[in-house]
């Protein structure tokens, strides 16, 4: 009887592998393999063109004394900085005023949802014109009461910001659908009972929805962490990482090494550089998690 | 009954195997290559297209595959990537920046012995025959030559009662009388000029006219920290800070519509851009005119243009190398040079009888019999002889600090310097 259980139990975990080959094979090729030779390749110059030569840890040390990596981890940092917290109490308060019964509540939440699925290059050609400094709209709009608008995309002190406006407004309405599935997770007996505890709605919220919501804010958090640290798209098409330097970020210098200046070897190193920061602040995300749950 | 259904199966894949063999031997007479090039403008492509299009009619046993690429460094990206790939194309644009280190890194075949017995060099001119020169050997064969020049509405002109700039590049304005007449174009609605800031291809010219230079004669050096040059950037920047004649550089492609689209709509009354655009702006059907640059001292443009290569990874050398010929001939580079898009790159396609046959009033006007020697006798690009790509973007990061956001001259030009000079190194290193 047993023997027979074993025997249907191999038969199926056979089963289960072969199903699951297609998906292995794949993440094997695709992930691991990349993630290898991106590691072994980070110790070599390489231009694509001829083969790479080992170079030991010389890309690193380059890396440390290359003031453009600086320049660019901080404006990686600036940029996360400015997203992330401002996204995450942007999607917050638009999920919690979606999930009250109001008129147009689908109309709403669709429209938000909208910029999601828009792809980056419609974003940035709609956000090149807004920003416009002589014709854009929000220039136009900052005029009416007296403002004189900056140059957003084309000032050094500005661009950045501007990159990051058009992240969090992309953003947004993702973030929002997912803190609106976890506030409808939430049992309307807690809100019952604090009601009839006297309970005010914003204490409701203190208390009651901000606890509930910790697992959907802290994985909404790591992902625009790790978004963040990853932007590209919207720097590759509306700045080119300019003026200057101004907005270029790592992952736009890792491009510019490896497909612009025939150095991949030393743009693997930068993709290992990010990987490290990004690895160190999910660790440290996630032991900070751990300590809020003893907490609470 | 089941052997009967076997024994039948196997005799049905047999025929279509069979058949397939067929095909496949059919199709091996067919010799396909593949071509990739960037789109400077949907007319470009189709231009290319046409071309492939004749090729084929004249030589039925190949076939050609065309990819339009992206441009710019863009294109390079791509390129290289097929190279790590070990997927590039037979034959390929080259742009004259990356020429040198392509063709050092073993990417393009040696065209040497071809090119000898089938061209002059003597033939091309000057600048074409510096790009494609390296030590006295030849990977790619130069497509043509562009170089920039002065674009102006004449309705704008004629509105303000304006003289036009002349086209005689012995009477051409000096950089002064140019300030001078866009300041006088300038109104609340138009600009008197763009395109001065974007320093990819029109900085050099000025920079040389000017007596100045990029790069030491060997290049490994760069030579921006110069009295010359610092007095052409800042001359460029004064024209929209002092004259208030020119727009903000980016503004222009930031609103959506390209400098073209403003020259020919009236809101830029001049328009410092490659005589490439010709093309877009003779279709678009407006009332242009052509001028030489204005000069700072000496009057000259800058020549450079793409090259035709063909892989060292091809496996129809053969087939290439005629292709590539079709590329350089009379019947494909005429017809491009017939629609205003390129410019002639040989000493014999500006004798009169050859002009006779590519000059096109409709397209090049009155303004281009008086500047075939200007073309004819421009100066190299230095940007096409350097020997680090990363230069281009390196110019761009520093001249935008200067123009767009005060940074100091001197510091400007020296970090242009430092930074150039690093990217060499780095370059001749790898």
């Amino acid at each position: 009887m047993k023997t027979k259980k074993k025997g249907r139990l191999r038969d199926d975990s056979r089963w289960a592998w072969a199903m699951l080959l297609p998906n292995i094979v794949g993440f094997i090729m695709f992930m691991v393999v990349p993630v290898v030779a991106t590691f072994v390749l980070s110790f070599t110059k390489y231009d694509m063109l001829t083969p790479p030569k080992f170079v030991g840890v010389q890309n690193y040390i380059d890396m440390a004394t290359d003031p453009i990596v600086w320049q660019v981890t901080g404006n990686t940092l600036l940029y996360t900085l400015l997203t992330v917290p401002v996204g995450m109490c942007i999607s917050l308060l638009l999920a919690v005023m979606l999930d009250q019964k109001i008129a147009f509540r689908r109309f709403y939440r669709a429209a938000f949802f909208l910029p999601a699925i828009t792809s980056m290059v419609v974003v940035a050609i709609v956000w090149q014109w807004i920003y416009n400094p002589d014709y854009g709209i929000l220039n136009y709009f900052l005029s009416i009461f007296g403002i004189k608008g900056p140059k957003w995309l084309l000032d050094t002190r500005t661009s950045l910001v501007s990159l990051a406006i058009v992240g969090i407004w992309k953003s947004a309405g993702y973030n929002m659908l997912i803190f609106l599935s976890g506030l409808q997770g939430i049992s309307t007996t807690y809100y019952e009972a604090a009601e009839l505890d006297g309970a005010g709605k914003w204490a409701q919220f203190r208390y009651i929805t901000v606890p509930m919501l910790k697992p959907t804010t802290f994985f909404i958090f790591v992902m625009s962490m790790i978004g963040s640290f990853q932007v590209f798209d919207q720097v590759m098409l509306m700045t080119k990482g300019g003026p200057g330097r101004s907005s270029s970020v790592l992952v736009h210098y890792l491009y510019q090494n490896a497909f612009q200046y025939f150095k991949l070897g030393y743009a693997c190193a930068i993709a290992y550089l990010l990987f490290f920061i990004i690895m160190a602040i999910t660790l440290f995300n996630m032991r900070m998690e751990k300590n809020m749950r003893e907490i609470y | 009954m089941k052997r009967r259904m076997i024994a039948g199966s196997m005799t049905a894949l047999m025929v279509v195997l069979a058949l397939g063999m067929g095909v496949a031997v059919q199709a091996d007479d067919v010799v396909e290559l593949t071509f990739m090039g960037w789109e400077a403008s949907p007319l470009e492509t189709q231009a290319v297209e046409d071309g492939i299009a004749a090729f084929e009619a004249q030589y039925p046993n190949i076939k050609v595959n065309y990819t339009p690429g992206l441009a710019g460094s863009e294109y390079n990206a791509k390129l290289l990537s097929s190279a790590a790939a070990g997927s590039l194309p037979d034959v390929m644009f080259v742009s004259s920046e990356s020429y040198r280190e392509f063709a050092a890194k073993g990417v393009l075949m040696e065209l040497t012995d071809l090119f000898d017995d089938n061209y002059s060099l003597d033939d091309f001119i000057e600048s074409s025959q510096t790009i494609m020169s390296i030590d006295g050997h030849v990977y790619g064969v130069s497509a043509c030559t562009v170089s920039p020049i002065v674009y102006y509405n004449r309705d704008v002109f004629d509105a303000a009662g304006i003289d036009y700039p002349s086209a005689d590049p012995a009477n051409c304005w000096t950089i002064d009388e140019f300030r001078e007449v866009a300041k006088q174009l300038t109104t609340d609605d138009i600009y008197g000029v763009y395109g001065l800031e974007s320093v990819a291809d029109t900085l050099n010219a000025q920079i040389l006219s000017n007596g100045g230079t990029r790069y030491t004669d060997d290049f490994m050096h760069s030579t921006m920290n110069s009295p010359e040059v610092k007095e052409v950037l800042e001359t460029i920047k004064a024209v929209r800070t002092e004259d208030g004649s020119a727009p903000d550089a980016s503004t222009l492609d930031a609103v959506g519509m390209s400098a073209k689209q403003m020259l020919q709509t009236g809101k830029v009354a001049m328009l410092v851009d490659g005589s490439w655009s010709l093309q877009e702006l003779a279709a678009s059907g407006m009332n242009i005119g052509m001028a030489p640059l204005p000069s700072y001292g000496e009057v000259l443009t800058t020549g450079q243009a793409h090259l035709h290569a063909i892989a060292s990874t091809t496996e129809h050398p053969e087939e290439a190398w005629q292709f590539l010929q079709f590329l350089s001939g009379m019947d494909y580079q005429g017809a491009l040079v017939k629609t205003g898009l390129w410019m002639p790159n040989r000493y014999s396609m500006y004798e009169d009888a050859a002009v006779e046959q590519w000059y096109d009033e409709s397209v090049h006007g009155d303004s281009y019999r008086q500047m075939l020697d200007y073309f004819m006798n421009a100066k190299v690009d230095p940007s096409a002889l350097q020997l680090a790509t990363q230069a281009r973007d390196i110019l761009i990061e520093e001249t935008d600090m200067f123009f767009k956001m005060d940074q100091d001259i001197d510091v400007t030009v020296e970090n242009l310097d430092t930074r150039i000079d690093a990217a060499i190194q780095d370059a001749v290193a790898q």
